[in-house]
């Protein structure tokens, strides 16, 4: 299990979720992946991400004025 | 269900909700069809970027800032957001044949290499049976 972290910070709506699908499919399950942005947009977009693919958003939070999304990938199929 | 878009207008500023709704439903792994025709061809033919500069004239004293706006927050160019859309998602980009044929364009190939192929309306009504039809 890794973490990995994914800047996209500076990158306008969509990118930080396009950002995010490329990590993901380099992932496993039980990979925790960390998406930094500074669009506000990541907050519900992140959760919407989330939702549509199963993956568990473990939390966000802002720290002068980057978003941070912590995301455990976990529907991943055919990868343990 | 897929998303299937009929891309109708020519200028600039409708190109932007192009990528991003193309980016967008890639990003949810919801499958987009797009349906090139009318003035939008124009962006589309080889090197039809360039094509792709008009603004609407109402919205002129605006245009300023939002270019400006645009360029301060990086933002990808429509033709960077739907490549991006085709690299992670099923994104298909037809173009209509009624409007290739005036152009005089009888393949792909003279066409933008990110266009898929030349179809007729009424495959793109069936394929898209059902789902969502956005026309911009």
């Amino acid at each position: 299990m890794a973490t990995i972290i994914v800047d996209s910070r500076g990158t306008a709506c969509p990118g930080p979720i396009t950002d995010l699908i490329r990590a993901y499919r380099k992932a496993a399950n039980g990979d925790l992946i960390e998406l930094l942005a500074t669009d506000v947009g990541i907050k519900s977009d992140a959760k919407a991400w989330c939702e549509r693919t199963r993956n568990e958003l473990v939390g966000i939070t802002e720290d002068a004025g980057t978003y941070k999304a912590v995301i455990r990938i976990v529907s991943k199929r055919g990868m343990a | 269900m897929g998303l299937n878009i009929i891309m109708f207008s020519g200028t600039a500023d409708k190109f932007i909700p192009l990528g991003v709704i193309s980016q967008t439903a890639a990003n949810l792994g919801i499958p987009v069809s797009i349906f090139v025709t009318g003035w939008a061809l124009a962006g589309f033919l080889k090197d039809g970027q360039k094509n792709v500069n008009r603004m609407p004239s109402e919205f002129a004293d605006m245009v300023p800032m939002l270019q400006k706006g645009l360029q301060d927050i990086k933002a990808p160019s429509w033709y960077e957001m739907l490549k991006s859309a085709k690299e992670i998602g099923s994104v298909k980009i037809y173009a209509c044949s009624l409007m290739t044929e005036v152009y005089k364009i009888k393949t792909k190939e003279q066409l933008d290499g990110i266009v898929d192929d030349i179809v007729g309306a009424a495959s793109f009504m069936q394929q898209s049976g059902g789902g969502q039809i956005i026309f911009i």
